[in-house]
């Protein structure tokens, strides 16, 4: 890029600290510019300058992190020409969302994007936390300094976050399918002992979903949940680097043996500008050796861009070819048979059925076991996890190793559970909840005319 | 140069962004066509020619391109059936093929289309411009096109197009009789003739033995049951099957067999899917009262006041603010002063003779006569006359009044 802007002429030494440029310099005409263009490169601070080859590798994170980071800027990248174009009134949501699917350029496309999006970020941050577990990543591997259990607990309620993102965005279009699900999502959370019915109030700004809900539900959407996960990932980033990067990359700092390399007789600082012609040399240990280690730029941008454009890529792809649903606009007096939470939430919907049941008199409240004593417990473990995990620190950033076997098993095993019956809600389950094989028809939905 | 790295990776790497980077283009090429790709384009083109063919190029060129809608704020109705149907309410393609035909001028002279738009008589989803979707044929829009083909789907009986009546029932739901609408008008008649309000309440009144039909329509599919019919499991079908034989549906109902002709049931049906909840601004509802009502002796003392000796008074305006006692007008105001006494009065609160006051009158009077009760000089020699008669007709009462009752 051989552009150069226009500039003052340098007659005048500049003041120190002043730049002089009225927009960026892209070649630095000083030693100063050139450190500060590096100092103040944010993207090179978010990479380390060299990295690890076992941590870049497909087959270890297999990138899950970059891909949920991918999809969520694609879901703030889609949702910006949605809100122009969406209007948060129990009147006009429904016709809004209408005119996105049939009269506005790439409407569909963009709408499809971002639900395509919200729903493969939801799989991706799940599979990224399973193969947090499954290396145990979430352990200290060389120890001093480190808070990598600080930063699973940031994961767990990132996840959170994404899933109560997702929830917010499906009340949105104002159809049967919204509307519903979001009946069902907030019916589960009134049965919480004690303060359900005030939960649920405060969830949804009233006692039935309407106008207050809306409008609750779209500031959560598009203001504050967005900003919480953006500082959550910025500060989950920050901490991943100060914990020395993945786990796997501290499978080299544990060598019993550390190798000394030789002098690495070019490695300089002079972009930094303070030392030139006087290069510092460093002997590079372990982590910095040259058979263990890549430099970031450009093997791990190149990494990182195949990831993050490979998702970009499969969205809009997938988007051209699956079509959004809108079913009927909302009626509080229909139900729809069956009504179904989202997904997501169907493993949750299914355990309320499966422990809603009558022994004599005794009617015991499934939506109180299935909605939120299962599901917190749950959630308190894994989010102590980290504290209850006594293996050793040798078996950090390793995939199924032989001294975790136990607790992957047990958490493969849930994992299944959890996916077994998100299959049965999502898949089996057909009018009056009943059991319908995927070879038998669903007996037809009637119609007006 | 320094090498700058052993990676073994950049030889596959750059591969795979190059790979990468194809496939988003032709994923951008995919969507920019998904978004272009539409039929309308087709039946735009085709009608271009059509117009070019008959009526010449020059009249083609100025045909609207894109989408194309009928936004009705009132009904909250954006149609773009004319996206298609561009000959809707251009004359000369009277016998051509849908979508190219024109529309029937009649319907359209009291419906006009920037009033109703399409789809308020028509059915249908008026947001889509895609034939299928527009024409209500997909899963989740409840109100499809009430076409001829789906009147033969339902092997109607009489007019093949009646289903379309359904939705002139949502304004005319009120009328007696409706011009054009012959099934409805049939259905009206066999609720009056076989007695429905026996046991059912139907706008309002009726009786309690059956359930309230006022908006039977809003009752969704879901609460039928449909397990004793067979044919197309739609509201409609159920409704018809159960006016022809109500026990075959629904066991022990007490509802009788009242032996109806294929074509009473389905209108009747019509007519009863047609009683819904609907949310129209009230200058849409038929025989709505345009005025504020009034009682009956109210509108008897008006008809007595017009015929009477101060009808000239009533019709002129006057009574509007002025009572004449003497000729029993009664203004609903009474703002002014009773003009009984005026030919007295003038003289007395302006100091002037009538003939003057009302050739230069002054005050209100003087803005009432230049806006908005304007008199010809012959009118305002009638309006002099009419006081002064009203005056004798007071002093001649103000006499009798005064004479003793046991006098004469």
């Amino acid at each position: 890029m051989a552009m150069r802007l226009p500039s003052f002429s340098r007659t005048k030494p500049e003041a120190p600290g002043v730049h002089v440029d009225r927009l960026w310099s892209f070649r630095p005409q000083s030693d100063r510019e050139a450190g500060d263009a590096i100092v103040s490169n944010f993207l090179l601070h978010w990479f380390p300058a060299k990295i690890s080859k076992a941590s870049m590798a497909w087959s270890y994170s297999f990138w899950l992190g970059t891909i949920s980071a991918a999809l969520f800027f694609l879901l703030i990248l889609s949702g910006l020409p949605l809100l122009f174009l969406y209007v948060p009134s129990v009147e006009r949501a429904y016709q809004s969302v209408k005119d996105i699917e049939f009269v506005v350029t790439f409407g569909s496309w963009i709408r499809a994007v971002h639900r395509i999006g919200a729903h493969l970020m939801v799989i991706a941050v799940v599979l990224h936390l399973v193969r947090v577990f499954l290396t145990g990543a979430y352990k200290n591997g060389v120890g001093r300094g480190q808070h990598r259990e600080q930063n699973w607990v940031i994961g767990v309620v990132m996840l959170l976050t994404t899933l109560f993102l997702s929830f917010t965005g499906y009340l949105l279009p104002w159809d049967q399918l919204a509307f519903w699900a979001v009946t069902v999502g907030t019916n589960i959370a009134s049965s919480i002992p004690g303060v359900g019915p005030q939960v649920r109030e405060l969830l949804i700004g009233g006692r039935t979903i309407e106008q207050a809900t809306l409008i609750r539900f779209y500031v959560l959407h598009i203001v504050v949940l967005p900003l919480l996960l953006g500082v959550l990932f910025a500060y989950h980033m920050w901490r991943v680097r100060k914990d020395g990067g993945l786990a796997r990359s501290d499978r080299e700092g544990l060598l019993a043996q550390p190798r000394v390399t030789e002098v690495v007789a070019t490695k300089t600082y002079t972009l930094l500008g303070v030392a030139r012609g006087a290069a510092p040399t460093v002997t590079a240990r372990t982590l910095e050796a040259a058979d263990t280690t890549v430099n970031a730029v450009p093997d791990l941008v190149r990494r990182a861009a195949i990831a993050i454009l490979g998702t970009i890529a499969l969205v809009s792809i997938m988007s051209v070819f699956i079509a959004s649903p809108l079913e009927e606009p909302a009626n509080a007096l229909i139900t729809p048979n069956p009504a179904k939470a989202p997904w997501y939430f169907l493993w949750l919907q299914e355990i309320v059925t499966d422990t809603t049941f009558t022994v004599g008199s005794v009617t015991v409240n499934g939506a109180f076991v299935g909605g939120v004593l299962l599901p917190g417990f749950l959630l308190t473990v894994l989010t102590l996890w980290p504290w209850l995990d006594r293996s050793a620190a040798a078996v950090t950033g390793l995939w199924l190793p032989r001294e975790r076997r136990t607790q992957n098993l047990v958490f493969f095993l849930l994992i299944l559970a959890v996916l077994g019956l998100t299959f049965i809600g999502m898949v089996l389950r057909g009018p009056y909840w009943n059991i319908y094989w995927p070879w038998e028809a669903w007996s037809d939905i009637p119609t007006r005319i | 140069m320094e090498k700058r790295t052993n990676s073994p990776y950049p030889a596959v790497d750059r591969v795979v962004m190059a790979l990468i980077g194809v496939v988003l283009v032709i994923g951008t090429g995919l969507f920019v066509w998904a978004d272009r790709e539409h039929d309308w384009r087709y039946y735009q083109f085709e009608f271009r020619r059509q117009v070019a063919e008959k009526f010449g190029a020059d009249k083609a060129v100025i045909l609207p391109h894109g989408v194309q809608q009928i936004w009705v704020a009132d009904l909250g109705r954006a149609d773009r059936c004319i996206t298609c149907h561009q000959a809707t309410s251009y004359p000369g393609f009277e016998n051509a093929e849908q979508p190219w035909r024109t529309h029937p001028v009649e319907p359209l002279k009291t419906h006009p289309l920037e009033d109703y738009g399409c789809t308020s008589c028509h059915g249908g989803q008026g947001w889509a411009i895609d034939t299928a979707a527009a024409h209500g044929e997909v899963a989740h829009w409840e109100e499809p096109l009430l076409s001829r083909s789906l009147g033969e789907a339902y092997t109607l009986a009489g007019d093949k197009n009646a289903l379309l009546q359904m939705n002139c029932n949502a304004c005319h739901r009120y009328d007696r009789e409706t011009k054009g609408a012959g099934a409805i008008n049939l259905a009206k008649q066999m609720v009056n003739e076989k007695g429905c309000r026996a046991c059912h309440v139907i706008n309002g009144f009726g009786g309690t033995i059956g359930p309230d039909l006022t908006e039977v329509g809003e009752k969704p599919p879901e609460q039928y049951d449909f397990s004793r019919l067979s044919g197309q499991r739609t509201t409609f079908a159920w409704h018809v099957a159960h006016l022809k034989d109500p026990r075959a549906l629904t066991e022990g109902t007490v509802m009788p067999n009242f032996n109806f002709s294929t074509e009473q049931a389905q209108s009747l049906a019509m007519l009863m899917l047609s009683w819904r909840r609907y949310d129209l601004p009230s200058r849409y509802v038929a025989g709505a009262p345009r005025t504020d009502p009034r009682s009956a002796e109210e509108l008897a003392a008006e008809a007595a006041m017009k015929t009477g000796p101060g009808g000239w008074f009533v019709q002129t305006g006057c009574f509007v603010c002025h009572s004449v006692a003497a000729l029993g007008v009664k203004s609903p105001a009474q703002i002014g002063p009773d003009l009984s006494t005026a030919v007295e009065d003038v003289q007395s609160r302006f100091g002037m003779t009538l003939d003057t006051f009302l050739a230069n009158p002054t005050g209100t009077m003087s803005v009432v006569l230049s806006r908005q009760i304007i008199l010809t000089p012959e009118q305002k020699q009638t309006a002099i006359q009419k006081l002064r008669e009203a005056f004798a007709e007071h002093q001649r009462q103000r006499g009798a009044a005064a004479t003793p009752a046991g006098s004469h």
